[in-house]
């Protein structure tokens, strides 16, 4: 973050405390755990914003499939740090000192921060990592030496466990391996024993490692990389059969999907379409991605398609039965028909009217996906709105109104004089005083809405806005028809 | 001619509903031409007495009503009481709904209206809908409560108002029920829109963008004029003219509920008063001894005559019997406020302060005045932890039925104003979090731009400026009801025949729905019995007087008054722990008021407030008692009586300090009416009416100018009395708590052992932590040894002095113990040297309890003390025997409480691994399960003296070894910085640097944003005052350090020193050394530690 210090804000238990503080926030003193109203009292240009704990997560799965290329056995080791399982591929990169360079050097290409260890534990190597000298590697069976001057902290204790040991005087984790173990077993029960075996490698220790893809992906390498368009097309058929052959085999669908190009570069080119239902028809998607394909810039070269699917449901075969002819016509009829519009024209070009919640017109309507289901919001019987709501209410000229509050009796409307036989109102609606400056909101901010009926039977919607009596006249308009 | 009277008004009392107060729907109705208003709140009476009270002062026909709404989808009905009878009847109902649900919830059913329905007149709400299932009800209605149902329509200007309407006059005329006209007000002012908006939103929890159709569509809701009313209703005139017919209906009016006292503790065959007038003259007997002092009998002869005549002897009465049982309990009390103060409540044992004394005279007239129409006001104060004992007493003497607890209105502050308007504005919490944060939480302050745009927001931004105005708008309106802290309200007749009674969020408890301004409008019998920790510390004290130094002092009035040792400490400022005059500003007041009497000590107490403060009369009283200035009274002009004043001002030099003296002020020099007065008073306590007081304000300072008062005098009374606000502190308090202050001041100055252990004993109180008392105590010569699991007892106590040679660990100490003899011996506090006990009243050591060690709890103490007792003496034996669980051992050893068994915590702790070990016996190996410690020896490291002391700290908050400033005293002096104490001896105006822990920092409201921050270090502790653009400069560490330097200059005045800060340098990070240096190891981002927390006031 540029500038000024910056932290992130979690929500726990109702109190709102700092979740990660910057360099320059922390040398301000602030820490994690601190409550936001007294970090933002004693530094009031922090600059937060809200910890996405679960985004960080993902996050850090990301990198983990990230790092399956250097090896095949990572495992998340949640908030911020990874374990591999480096046994037998360091010989690829030219040793161990070279493979941790090399995986340091990427990461930090990518403006990833990280500090790292080799050890022949995965406790040692957790701890060297983060109290250790950074990139340290440990001769094998060296454990015990080089985390001996490392603080207990380091050993992956309770907190409260650790503080304990530090108020005994056992700061360091050579002095706690050298106490009897039966004397420490029996203070500390088995747990400290067995996390210092584990960082000592004398206990296994079980990793679990991430499987290798995600659910709904699919990937597809050339031994050549490819270019043209032709080949694109085939290799973006040939990966949503891949894909949509999964979803079929577990009776799913999804609802979006994502290709991207890779390049030899590292760049990616990457594709997205969405379906108003769920599908899985490798023929439709691919046909919706057609259109597209022409954007893609190669560079020198593709050498692998990826497609991931978003938004997964179940969606089990259909028997196509004689009373859901409705359902038919809307998933096989008019879904494609949609489908086609929006990818063509434009997602947000197609849509359906739906009422909204708000006292003023023009904004108790609002666009729904065309096939989404109804939100629910019913027209208010009480509260009757023309067939036909003008965007822009058109002005009439009122010869003769009662005042205050009368309906009027004449108005003159595109050039025509029309007689009031029956009217109905007035229906006060105020302005929404929010969406206007302060100190420019007044209660003569009103329009008195009016149904009425000519003598040709032809009904309008008037309104006449502001009221008799105020600063400025009022003035009338024609807001719908019917 | 037409008329109109509103029937159907909401108003904020009814919660997040009504967007305007009582007083102001009121105020309108009457200005509008409305022949009378009627409050229709949900479910609630909570705020009609402020209605009646607005109306009663305006002559305008006020009607007490309720809307109810039903649990059984029964239609919503307006009720009205037409008597007294009735009106009892429908408390009588909110009370059963309201003892049916949970807190500030009432669940009502139509049987209960039908059960408590006589008398009342009803007006159905009619449900939007206005279905066939609504016609019937109504005419079951109509049926029920014959000639007394109607149906009530509005125009709330929706399309189809008229055709509602026309609806609504049919199904009336069907269903024998006729239509009234009403407003269904909200608000009295269509101003008051976004407001009510906002309400709505933050009732419904959504924000203005979400909440959609659950706002009102216009701003109708307010009040209208008859004339506006006879036009919306022009084709139903009748409606209108029904309202008038109801309104004349309604002939009760919440005067009748005056003065019912109970009446139990009169014997049979006797009248209140001559009860009254007996207890009187036998308490007379006791106080004085057989001969009663001539102005004593003078006196309550006086006194009784004019109880008797406003009718008063069952309010003393009533009071008396709480007290007289208190003091059969041995509960310690002392009662306060405006009756107080009496020859009368000296006699019947409710107050200490003897009236007979020359300098305690008291003028009773003043605080019971014959044209103030208000009962008296007694406070008794009780010792904290037994006041509930109290309260149950009450309860079981009165009954719940006739007693219960007053409501307090939370009213909406500036931190939760803003909070609730941006969250309903939608705001990030984040902007609204730090909106809030730029009011530093004392009362009053507006939101100035700088502070908005201190907290990196910007002022004109319109989202911004309308949550501020918005905020203010909503500043002062009731949020919720709360319970009291201690507010009786006890009745002659049942109690829920006056008032609705509502359950608590506590169990057991309930609470009527008026607080404390309502009860005294309408003249209802109130008794605060309130907890006052310093007489918990003061009976303590007491008891060890008694039973360790066998001193025959058994009352507060056996403490011996006019002892000039005690004075001489007090203005010494020598006064940590002292009851009121503890604080930073006390102590820096009290060198320059010099206490030599007892009244000096009501001056010291009321003078440091606001009041005295903002209205700039603190110099010029100081400067007449040190005789700089004359002593002259402020003078009408030619033509009026030259000495009005004197008998007002001539007790403080004629410079008004106390309330009833402004009071008086206006009503003498200013010429206000009692009302006036009266509304003033009332003004002042409720920031909501900040406008008013403003108006008030004009009043009084024309009022004085025009009778010739000097407009500048006039203007600084008026800036006192603006100053009182919520805090007003009146003569009558003064006087009571001043007596507090000379009994814990005359202990403190003779009994330092006494008086540190009883404080101790009494925490949570004052102003120190005991830390500070601990060092108090040790600097006045007191030994004070540390809290052991063999010697000490849940609270502190004292020990007999011990056989010299002993170290203060006691019992044989480990090598160790010899080191930790660092105690430097008494060192200074504060300005001036302490001042030592006196001799033949030699100190005992106080034994520290174990409840200063943080987390252990009480059971486990007990259970270790019958352990010990019955002859456990080492760590396995209590162990087993107490029951101890591993925390309770672990927290006992890490408080380095084990000492007396020859270990230090580290050994300690290393052992009670071992006695109580993680995993049960049964589950670890045969080999582990073993008992006793048969294994080899291990050598843990030592720990160092530092380290101990911080420890000391973590676990106790205080450490006995070392003061943590001993072991920065080079780093200190590298920086220059002095030693406290030197201080004493430096020029004013010289430059100095000091440096320690942060005691308390301070941002006193009425000093102009100064901070007042206060430093401790080995040798005494330093105030150091911050000018705010210095504090703008250093807002961080100023803020948060736990460990400062400051540099700066020194100011004198008197014997008060300051030290005016320019810069500071933050050493809270160094605190992490004092741990064993291998802890610092740790790559952590957490701060240092806090060795304690200071205390912020801000």
């Amino acid at each position: 973050m540029e500038g000024g210090p910056f932290a992130l804000i979690a929500t726990d238990r109702g109190v709102r405390r700092l979740h990660a503080v910057d360099e320059a926030a922390a040398t301000l003193g602030l820490f994690v755990g601190q409550k936001a109203t007294d970090a933002l009292a004693l530094v009031p240009e922090l600059i937060t914003d809200e910890a996405d704990p679960e985004g960080d997560l993902a996050s850090l799965d990301a990198l983990v499939d990230w790092c399956v290329r250097v090896s095949p056995a990572v495992a998340a080791d949640p908030p911020d740090g990874l374990l591999l399982d480096i046994t037998g591929v360091a010989h690829l990169w030219g040793g161990e000192r070279a493979m941790l360079d090399d995986l340091l050097a990427r990461l930090a290409r990518q403006e990833i921060p990280a500090r790292a260890a080799i050890a022949g534990s995965a406790g040692a190597a957790w701890a060297l990592a983060r109290f250790g000298e950074d990139r340290t590697v440990v001769p094998p069976g060296a454990e015990a030496d080089w985390l001996a001057p490392l603080p207990v902290t380091a050993l992956r204790l309770e907190p409260e466990t650790a503080a304990q040991l530090i108020r005994l005087g056992l700061a360091r984790i050579g002095q706690l391996a050298a106490l009897p173990r039966d004397q420490l077993a029996r203070r500390f029960g088995p747990g400290v024993l067995m996390r210092l075996d584990q960082a000592l490698a004398r206990a296994e220790e079980a990793l679990v490692f991430r499987r290798p893809a995600t659910p709904w992906f699919a990937r597809l390498a050339f031994a050549d990389p490819i270019s043209v368009p032709e080949d694109l097309a085939r290799a973006s058929r040939d990966i949503a059969e891949r894909l949509c052959a999964r979803l079929l085999a577990e009776d799913q669908g999804a609802g979006r999907f994502e290709l991207a190009f890779h390049r030899l570069d590292g760049r990616a080119e990457r594709l997205a379409i969405g379906l108003s239902l769920p599908g899985r028809a490798p023929a439709a998607i691919a046909r919706l991605f057609a259109p597209m394909l022409e954007t893609v810039d190669p560079g020198f070269g593709i050498e692998m398609v990826t497609l991931a699917a978003d938004r997964v449901e179940p969606m089990a075969e259909r028997q196509i039965g004689l009373a859901a002819i409705g359902e038919i016509a809307r998933e096989d009829g008019i879904a494609p028909l949609v489908d086609r519009l929006a990818n063509r024209l434009g997602e947000g070009r197609v849509w359906r009217a739906e009422a909204y919640p708000s006292h003023i017109p023009e904004r108790a309507v609002v666009r729904q996906a065309p096939l989404a289901a109804f939100g629910g919001q019913g027209w208010d019987a009480n509260r009757p709105r023309p067939v036909r709501l003008f965007a822009r209410p058109e002005p009439i000229h009122i010869p003769l109104a009662q005042v205050p509050d009368d309906p009027p009796k004449i108005f003159h409307w595109r050039g025509r004089v029309r007689r009031v036989s029956k009217a109905e109102g007035p229906e006060r609606l105020a302005e929404e005083w929010w969406r206007r400056p302060p100190g420019e909101t007044t209660p003569a901010h009103v329009r008195d809405y009016y149904r009425v009926e000519d003598d040709t039977g032809a009904r309008y919607w008037l309104f006449r806005a502001g009221l008799y009596g105020g600063d400025e006249p009022p003035k009338w308009w024609l807001h719908g028809l019917g | 001619m037409t008329g109109y009277a509103e029937l159907q008004v909401a108003t904020n009392y009814g919660f997040l509903r009504g967007a305007s107060d009582p007083e102001d729907l009121v105020a309108t109705a009457d200005s509008l031409g409305l022949k009378a208003i009627a409050v229709c709140d949900r479910n609630s009476l909570a705020g009609v007495v402020r209605a009646y009270a607005e109306a009663k002062k305006l002559g305008f026909k006020f009607i007490v009503g309720c809307r109810l709404d039903f649990a059984d989808g029964s239609p919503s009905v307006l009720c009205y009481p037409t008597d007294r009878e009735a009106y009892g009847r429908l408390t009588k109902l909110l009370t059963v709904g309201q003892m049916r649900a949970k807190k500030g919830a009432c669940e009502l059913v139509w049987s209960d209206l039908v059960a408590h329905g006589d008398g009342q007149l009803l007006i159905i709400a009619p449900p939007e809908d206005l279905n066939a299932a609504f016609a019937q009800a109504l005419r079951r209605a109509a049926k029920e409560f014959p000639g007394r149902v109607w149906l009530a329509a509005s125009r709330a200007y929706s399309a189809q108002d008229l055709k509602r309407i026309a609806a609504l006059d049919a199904i009336g005329r069907a269903a024998g029920a006729p239509m009234v006209a009403t407003g269904d007000v909200l608000y009295h002012d269509a101003r008051r829109r976004p407001l009510q908006d906002v309400l709505t939103c933050i009732r419904h929890g959504c924000t203005i963008q979400t909440a959609g159709l659950r706002l009102e569509a216009n701003a109708e809701r307010r009040l209208k004029s008859p004339e506006e009313m006879a036009r919306l209703f022009k084709p139903w005139p009748e409606a209108v003219a029904r309202t008038l017919e109801i309104a004349e209906r309604c002939r009760f009016s919440l005067s009748e509920l005056k003065y019912e006292y109970p009446d139990e503790p009169v014997p049979p065959g006797k009248t209140a008063m001559q009860h009254l007038t007996d207890l009187a003259w036998a308490g007379a007997t006791w106080r004085y001894g057989e001969i009663i002092p001539q102005k004593v009998v003078h006196l309550l002869h006086k006194e009784l005559a004019l109880i008797e005549e406003l009718g008063y002897p069952n309010y003393f009465i009533t009071v008396h019997d709480i007290v007289q049982w208190a003091r059969g309990e041995g509960i310690l009390c002392q009662g306060r406020g405006s009756a107080a103060n009496s020859s009368v409540c000296f006699c019947l044992g409710v107050t200490a302060v003897d009236p007979c004394k020359p300098d305690h005279d008291v003028l009773f007239e003043r605080f019971i005045s014959r044209e103030r129409d208000e009962p008296p006001d007694i406070d008794v104060d009780f010792e904290h932890e037994r006041r509930e004992q109290v309260m149950q007493y009450v309860y079981r003497r009165y009954g719940r039925h006739r007693a219960a607890i007053c409501a307090t209105v939370i009213h909406y502050r500036p931190r939760s104003a803003i909070r609730d308007v941006g969250k309903a504005l939608g705001l990030t919490e984040d902007i609204t979090a730090a909106l809030a944060g730029t009011v530093w939480g004392s009362w009053g302050d507006e939101m100035p731009d700088d502070h908005i745009r201190q907290a990196g927001l910007d002022p004109t931004n319109p989202e911004i400026r309308r949550a501020i105005d918005l905020a203010t708008e909503l500043l002062g309106f009731p949020r919720h009801l709360s319970q009291h802290v201690g507010g009786f309200v006890l009745t002659k007749r049942r109690l829920d025949e006056t008032v609705p009674i509502g359950n608590a969020a506590m169990k057991d408890r309930t609470f009527i729905e008026w607080d404390k301004d309502d009860i005294d409008t309408l003249g209802l019998m109130k008794v605060d019995v309130l907890a006052l920790g310093m007489l918990t510390a003061i009976k303590r004290a007491m008891t060890m007087l008694v039973e360790d130094h066998g001193r025959p002092i058994r009352d507060m009035a056996d403490i011996p008054e006019d002892d000039p040792s005690v004075y001489d400490m007090l203005c010494k400022a020598d006064s940590v722990g002292v009851f009121q005059v503890e604080s930073r500003a006390q102590m820096s007041m009290l060198p320059r008021l010099k206490p030599r009497k007892f009244y000096d000590l009501v001056i010291e107490v009321a003078i440091v407030r606001p009041g005295p403060i903002q209205g700039d009369m603190v110099h010029p009283y100081l400067r007449r008692r040190d005789g700089l200035e004359p002593v002259d009274f402020p003078k009408p002009g030619r033509g009026y009586d030259q000495n009005e004043l004197d008998s007002i001002l001539g007790k403080t030099l004629g410079v008004p300090l106390f309330q009833e003296q402004a009071m008086k002020l206006a009503m003498v020099a200013a010429k206000f009416t009692p009302e006036d007065a009266n509304g003033l008073r009332r003004s002042m306590a409720t920031f909501r009416n900040m406008g008013t007081v403003g108006d008030y304000g004009i009043k009084f300072v024309e009022g004085m100018v025009r009778r010739g008062y000097d407009p500048d005098f006039a203007q600084r009374c008026f800036k006192q009395i603006e100053g009182f606000g919520s805090y007003g502190f009146p003569e009558s308090h003064a006087v009571s708590f001043a007596k507090l202050v000379w009994v814990s001041a005359w202990i403190k100055c003779h009994h330092p052992d006494v008086f540190c252990a009883a404080l101790l004993n009494s925490q949570p109180m004052g102003f120190y932590q005991p830390a500070q008392l601990v060092r108090d105590a040790r600097e006045h010569g007191v030994e004070v040894r540390g809290p052991d699991v063999m010697l000490s007892d849940w609270n502190s106590k004292l020990e007999s002095p011990p056989p010299r040679g002993e170290g203060a660990g006691g019992g044989g100490l480990s090598p160790l113990g010899a080191m930790l003899e660092v105690n430097s011996g008494p060192s200074c506090s504060g300005d001036s040297p302490p001042t030592p006990p006196l001799k033949g009243e030699e100190s005992l050591p106080v034994r520290l309890g174990l409840d200063q060690i943080r987390g252990l709890k009480e059971d486990d103490v007990k259970a270790l003390i019958a352990a010990r007792e019955a002859g456990a003496a080492s760590l396995e034996d209590l162990a087993r025997r107490a029951r101890l669980s591993r925390r309770a051992l672990e927290l006992l050893a890490e408080a380095d409480a084990f000492r007396s068994l020859g270990m230090d915590r580290r050994e300690a702790l290393w052992a009670v691994k071992a006695v109580a070990p993680e995993v049960k016996a049964s589950e670890a190996a045969p080999l582990l399960a073993g008992l006793g410690l048969e294994e080899e020896s291990t050598a843990l490291p030592r720990m160092t003296l530092p380290a101990h002391v911080a420890e000391d700290y973590r676990t106790t908050g205080l450490s006995l070894k070392a003061h943590p400033c001993r072991f920065f005293r080079s780093l200190l002096t590298s920086l220059g910085a002095v030693p406290t104490e030197a201080l004493r001896s430096m020029a004013d105006g010289a430059r100095v640097t000091v440096g320690g822990l942060v005691l308390i920092r301070q941002r006193p409201g009425t000093a102009k944003g100064v901070i007042f921050a206060t430093l401790e270090d080995e040798t005494g502790i330093a105030n150091a005052v911050v000018w705010p653009d210095v504090f703008a400069a250093n807002r961080r560490t100023v803020m948060s350090a736990s460990f400062l330097v400051i540099r700066g200059r020194l100011q004198r005045a008197s014997d008060v020193i300051h030290v005016v800060a320019e810069r500071f340098v933050d050493l809270s990070p160094r605190l992490a050394q004092l741990k064993e240096p291998d802890a610092v190891l740790q790559i952590t981002h957490t701060p240092g530690p806090r060795l304690q927390r200071s205390r912020d006031f801000h």
